[in-house]
């Protein structure tokens, strides 16, 4: 199935064909099968789907961090290597992963002074010819919350703060592309809506690419532009979604119609594709 | 008695200290651990010192009984005593010696393990190759080899310092190794999405993760060191001067209150070595589990 919309310049990700397998003979599974993903620039993109569809692996081959088996995966129009090169790309884990030796505030700025070849990888590719400032870090923090945490240790923090603190250091990097792996998986639901908030607060300010790996319907119909319903059993995407509701998307919006309709289609969709499986 | 003092300050460190390589959790700084700040206010309460000193007076209570039994196997306390006030500049002058060489043979070690663990970290095809012949000589009684080195390097520090180090290298080589490696997965991910080379990873990421590894090697090999230090010295009979040799010397002259009064400057010295790394690692490690 085709996932693109039609766009002028170069397309924030494309994937062409791409397949992904794990394992060999009879023991290989398939976790990704001829997908095709075009996203534009700026735009918030959700991948949602069972567990085994392979949207972690998609998120990996996006973040150079695995190799495709066939198909291309390309980010700007460079390899994932090469944006990875010119710091293109920002990654928020799962888990925090902030060091636990370092101050919240010197974590999220330890990426400046790594990979710093990048600015001038990153104005050789065609789209980002302006060379940018780096940004203030304090600021950031602040803003996202942290502002009495700056130098506190990770271990101090409670969950929430830290996660915060890993989408700052993410964001910091200025990426064109900001891929988030399930990010809030691990926290509570008040937690979980309060970072979202913040997330799109950040966003709408950086207004950068985010590829997001979620479980959650409501999360993913909140945060996206495009929702990407995914389907196990080969790993493919099964149909992308867009969501037109307005931004920002407060509180009130949990409260809309339209927006508990889209999220009864997303449901839908994901039942579609669990029960065209198992046929 | 000497190893009374020695064991039970020890078993007291030992509590705090991380466990040797492999057991010890990855630093995952989500896990909050309980907090026991050991605070220097407590010692003024009874219920914390009384217990050791009672062990300490029947100890000395039983030792005493024993060299009245056994007058040729334990000196009474007096006399090793009187042996250590009396001859006070003598011991200090053998305590250096046996502790220099015992600092050097460790710096030697600890540079050398540091290195190649850095190397077989990074390295598989170095891994391959040391790793295994790392594990043998581990395994192999260094002490036995002490004789030949000292055939083969004479009475000077040379085979003192070799065998310290050798003691002092595996434990420090398979500590550091595994903290370096033990960098969780995502975090790994996080650097190389940014693509931080190889030097900027061990410099910010794998060396700081391994430090707390690193201290709970060195928890283990100074004491040791100062073991190779005085079994070399012992094996080298003729050497100048050490501990080990002051121990050799006085047993073969039957000088049974300088024999227990140099394990007795031997066992304070450990203490004093364990004492310093735990001030170091409290105040290299203060994010660590470990220290609080």
């Amino acid at each position: 199935m085709d996932g693109s919309v039609k766009v002028t310049g170069t397309p924030a990700l494309e994937l062409r064909s791409v397949r992904r397998v794990y394992g060999f003979g009879p023991a290989a599974t398939t976790a990704l099968d001829d997908v095709h993903l075009t996203v534009p620039s700026g735009r918030f993109v959700s991948l949602i789907g069972p567990s085994g569809c392979g949207k972690s692996t998609l998120l990996r081959l996006v973040a150079g961090l695995e190799q495709p088996d066939g198909g291309e995966v390309s980010v700007h129009g460079v390899t994932p290597a090469q944006a990875c090169a010119a710091k293109l790309i920002g990654l928020v884990p799962q888990s925090p992963a902030l060091l636990p030796w370092l101050s919240v505030l010197r974590n999220v700025t330890l990426p400046q002074k790594i990979n710093r070849g990048a600015a001038g990888r990153r104005e050789r590719i065609a789209d980002f010819a302006e060379r940018r400032t780096a940004p203030d870090m304090r600021e950031l923090l602040v803003k996202a919350g942290l502002g009495d945490a700056l130098h506190k240790l990770p271990a101090q923090l409670s969950g929430g703060m830290r996660q915060r603190a890993a989408i700052v250091r993410a964001f910091g990097l200025q990426p064109d592309v900001l891929v988030m792996d399930e990010p809030f998986s691990a926290l509570d639901e008040f937690t979980r809506e309060s970072l979202q908030d913040q997330l799109l607060d950040l966003w709408e300010e950086l207004r950068t690419t985010v590829l997001f790996v979620t479980h959650s319907v409501s999360e993913a119909v909140r945060l996206s532009d495009t929702v990407v319903v995914m389907a196990p059993n080969p790993g493919r995407i099964v149909e992308s979604i867009d969501v037109d509701l307005p931004r920002p998307r407060g509180e009130r919006l949990f409260g809309e119609r339209r927006f508990h309709e889209y999220e009864d289609l997303v449901r839908e969709r994901l039942r579609r594709a669990w029960h065209s499986e198992a046929a | 008695m000497s190893g009374g003092v020695n064991d039970m300050t020890v078993a007291d460190e030992r509590t705090t200290a991380p466990a040797p390589a492999g057991t010890q959790p990855p630093t995952e700084p989500s896990r909050f651990s309980l907090k026991h700040p050991r605070s220097r206010i407590g010692w003024i309460r009874p219920a914390v010192w009384l217990p050791l000193v009672v062990m300490l007076g029947i100890l000395a209570g039983l030792w005493q009984w024993g060299a009245r039994q056994l007058p040729y196997l334990l000196p009474p306390l007096s006399e090793v005593g009187s042996s250590l006030s009396g001859n006070f500049g003598y011991y200090v002058h053998n305590a250096l010696v046996t502790l220099g060489e015992a600092t050097a043979g460790l710096g030697m070690g600890f540079v050398g393990a540091f290195v190649l663990a850095v190397l077989t970290s990074e390295l598989p095809l170095v891994r391959r190759a040391v790793m295994p012949i790392a594990v043998v000589l581990n395994v192999t009684p260094l002490v036995a080899i002490a004789p030949a080195l000292v055939v083969a390097f004479g009475f000077g520090a040379m085979p003192k310092l070799i065998i310290t180090g050798l003691i002092c290298f595996f434990p420090i080589l398979i500590n550091t190794a595994t903290g370096l490696r033990s960098v969780p997965q995502q975090v790994l991910q996080v650097y190389r999405t940014m693509d931080a080379s190889r030097v900027e990873l061990l410099w910010h990421v794998r060396v700081p993760n391994a430090l707390p590894y690193l201290f709970a090697a060195l928890r283990i090999v100074f004491p040791l060191s100062i073991i190779g230090a005085v079994v070399a010295e012992m094996s080298a009979s003729g050497s100048t001067g050490g501990l080990g040799t002051a121990i050799s010397v006085a047993s073969s002259m039957n000088q049974l209150p300088v024999v227990y009064a140099s394990i007795l400057v031997l066992a304070v010295m450990g203490v004093l070595l364990l004492l310093a790394v735990t001030v170091v690692e409290r105040r290299v490690l203060h994010w660590h589990d470990s220290t609080n």
